[in-house]
């Protein structure tokens, strides 16, 4: 390979990013509860040459008002782990990344279990490593409140530091302030060394933590100048750890709507849009903004002053920033929201896509892009169809797989 | 009669390891041969040298099976009561109704102290634990009516709300609100199979288990003991299955037969060695023998696991 070309991503979540998409009418509605259509979008993926797959999660309901849980598709799913088991036995080459807290796992548990994970596959695993700020979680978990931001960050630094010497085989023995473990781990390294560390924390805390540990930081930037200046500060803070730019590859994400046409790629994502009921898209900027009584506010007016709050600092500014910027009602940063939840947003033909894509990759604000078409299949197979050839006709995406592991497809060192 | 093989994934000293490729042929060789389910054991009291943990890789035998039930051992110890609800209610939608979960009220001598516990647990305490722990996964499993997904895509139901219950589960150990986040199973809920029962657990297993698993040495007596607790739990006794388990090499099929006639058990556990290529002897001798004599059947009778073992429902709501 002699040019750097983009790493991309294909974020499943239900049966689309778009909190509409089950009712589109070429949504696939049974996702939650269907294995083969899994696997046939880990086929699409692989076919595309993509590099990874990558499964949210929570270990709860995404939304505590249940008339708002039951018109959206998000309350019933595949645990991740257990899907990407699944999807290892049924492909090849792509690599498998799920989420997993650690406030709610053990570091010996969670590293056996992406170990195995990893040699299932071949040495094609990640995980991405999250706190849980969602209190409807902590509720599952004996907990009556959340954990201050902070000391869930303290947690995750141990939890973090502990699974990465498990898997490396480092000395065994910790005995520290959350977690002690005697024993190394039971299960021999896979062909990758080590599962990849995944992060996608944006707050101060989040990315001195991936600065720290993370092969992958997945960001949410709406803006070029966003984008960038995440890009920026996060490499930047590598060298304290004495890791080189290289080492981390940053991968905002982005939800595109694709079509032969830009208006066609306009009236898809409108038609799309007049599916989101008002009092969903409000339900789901709440819970962005950790705040439960937006719905108290006029629709058509703006956004109250908010506090801070313990659960997604990043996001929450984002958020709000996002609406000040651009002057929104709630209805309308709402339904906005809702269309890719803070992410970036691209419509357009298979060329403006591209474009996009290209000018943040080669404008130094991302290695690759974490894809997350707004309904499945079909939005996928429209980027796989159309948008993956036009980034290899420019020479920014493989045309085939070079390695093996999902540290090959990535350009990751072996771990030692 | 019912059934299993059993398969310690963890090799023996100096020997290698099983490869996914060699599992899988296994487990499709029993499927083939009728066999109602594997049972696959986790991390025992020795260490483990599998290059698997037993849950992920049941998910993967499940995408390449079609038939046999699959249920592997997961740890009280080493997991959340949520998280593991979620991962078998999750193992149980990818092989369409075919998982089980093979849950133990013994300890593992190792396990307290990789699990942020050094000063351990008292055998009590665990078993108390364990209980809780099964009680509180059973209800999570049961979460979600039958009927619960609408797909009501014009008029933006996708499920009906009153179908879908809390557990508020708040006990000694844990409190856990629900609901899971994961569908109800195609059979109502994953079945719950039971092994390593001590005297004192045998109240608990005849209550909830949906199979139980015991040594061949005093079988009669564990048999009738545990269908007579299950009866005063208030069930049906052949709604709780009893499996003996048996080594492979030293068995013919007459005391099989024997045991089955005399009401020792509802079926056998094949123990398997790590020597997987003893299987042969169980599929090429044992089975077509067993058949011969209208003792064990040659296919599998529904899709489900509960179908193999003629279980009913998992249970209402």
């Amino acid at each position: 390979m002699s040019a750097r070309q983009m790493k991309l991503g294909l974020f499943l979540w239900a049966t689309g990013h778009h909190i509409a998409a089950w009712r589109h009418p070429d949504a696939h509605v049974t996702a939650g509860i269907d294995i083969d259509h899994y696997i046939r979008l880990a086929r699409t993926a692989e076919a595309a040459k993509f590099d990874m797959i990558f499964c949210e999660d929570a270990a709860g309901l995404r939304e505590a008002n249940v008339q708002i849980a039951s018109q959206t598709s998000r309350s019933i799913g595949f645990e991740p782990i257990s899907l990407l088991s699944a999807l290892a036995a049924q492909t090849e080459r792509i690599g498998l990344v799920s989420t997993a807290s650690t406030s709610y796992n053990e570091p010996y548990g969670l590293a056996r279990m992406f170990a195995s994970l990893d040699n299932l596959s071949g040495g094609r695993a990640g995980w991405n490593l999250v706190t849980s700020a969602s209190p409807i979680e902590a509720a599952n978990f004996g907990s009556t409140g959340l954990r201050p931001h902070a000391d869930r960050y303290e947690r995750a630094r141990e939890f973090a530091t502990v699974v990465t010497s498990l898997w490396r085989r480092k000395a065994a023995g910790h005995d520290g302030q959350s977690f002690s473990v005697r024993d190394p781990l039971d299960i021999p390294r896979s062909p990758q060394g080590a599962p990849v560390m995944v992060q996608a924390g944006a707050s101060d805390d989040g990315k001195d933590l991936a600065a720290r540990t993370a092969d992958v930081v997945f960001s949410a930037a709406q803006t070029f100048e966003e984008a960038k200046a995440f890009y920026d500060d996060l490499k930047s803070r590598l060298a304290a750890y004495c890791r080189q730019p290289d080492d981390v590859k940053i991968m905002p994400g982005v939800a595109p709507i694709v079509a032969a046409t830009k208006a066609e790629a306009q009236a898809k994502y409108d038609a799309l849009q007049e599916l989101i009921p008002d009092d969903v898209g409000v339900a789901l900027l709440s819970s962005y903004l950790s705040i439960s009584d937006l719905w108290r506010y006029p629709i058509d007016g703006p956004l109250p002053e908010l506090p801070e709050s313990q659960g997604m600092k990043s996001r929450q500014a984002l958020v709000i920033e996002q609406a000040r910027r651009d002057g929104l009602s709630i209805r309308e940063l709402a339904r906005y929201f809702a269309g890719a939840r803070g992410h970036w947003r691209v419509v357009g033909t298979a060329e403006q896509i591209a474009d996009a894509l290209q000018e943040r990759f080669e404008g130094g604000a991302a290695d690759g892009f974490n894809v997350m078409p707004s309904w499945f299949p079909g939005e996928l197979d429209a980027f796989a169809r159309l948008v993956v050839p036009e980034l290899q006709r420019r020479g920014l995406f493989r045309k085939d797989y070079e390695g093996r592991t999902l540290r090959d497809h990535l350009g990751l060192k072996r771990p030692v | 009669m019912h059934l299993a093989v059993s398969l310690n994934i963890a090799s023996a000293p100096g020997q290698a390891s099983l490869a996914f490729a060699e599992i899988a042929s296994l487990v499709r060789k029993a499927e083939a041969a009728g066999v109602d389910m594997v049972v696959i054991s986790d991390a025992g009291d020795e260490r483990s040298s599998s290059p698997f943990e037993a849950t992920t890789l049941l998910a993967a035998l499940a995408t390449v099976t079609e038939r046999i039930g699959l249920v592997a051992g997961a740890s009280t110890l080493a997991h959340q009561p949520y998280n593991l609800a979620r991962r078998f209610a999750s193992l149980d939608i990818i092989s369409h109704g075919r998982t089980g979960w093979n849950a133990t009220l013994a300890q593992n001598p190792r396990e307290a102290a990789n699990f942020s516990r050094p000063e351990g647990l008292s055998d009590d305490d665990f078993r108390r634990r364990a209980q809780e722990f099964i009680g509180i996964v059973q209800g999570l499993w049961r979460g979600w009516d039958a009927d619960a997904l609408l797909f009501d895509r014009a008029a933006g139901r996708f499920h009906d709300p009153e179908k879908m219950h809390l557990l508020d589960h708040k006990g000694q150990f844990f409190s856990v609100r629900g609901p899971l986040n994961v569908a109800r199973s195609p059979q109502d809920t994953p079945v719950l199979v039971m092994s390593g029962l001590a005297e004192a657990d045998l109240d608990f297993g005849a209550k909830v288990a949906d199979a139980v698993l015991i040594e061949a040495e005093g079988a009669k007596t564990a048999y009738d003991d545990l269908k007579r607790r299950a009866v005063a739990a208030g069930r049906e006794p052949e709604t709780m299955k009893v499996l003996m388990t048996v080594g492979v090499n030293e068995l013919t099929v007459g005391e099989l037969e024997g045991w089955f006639n005399t009401k020792s058990c509802d079926g056998f556990n094949f123990a398997l060695p790590a020597d997987l290529s003893v299987f042969d002897h169980v599929d090429n001798r044992v089975l077509p023998e067993l058949r011969r004599r209208g003792l064990a059947r040659s296919a599998h009778y529904g899709p489900t696991l509960r179908g193999h073992l003629g279980l009913g429902a998992g249970g209402e709501k």
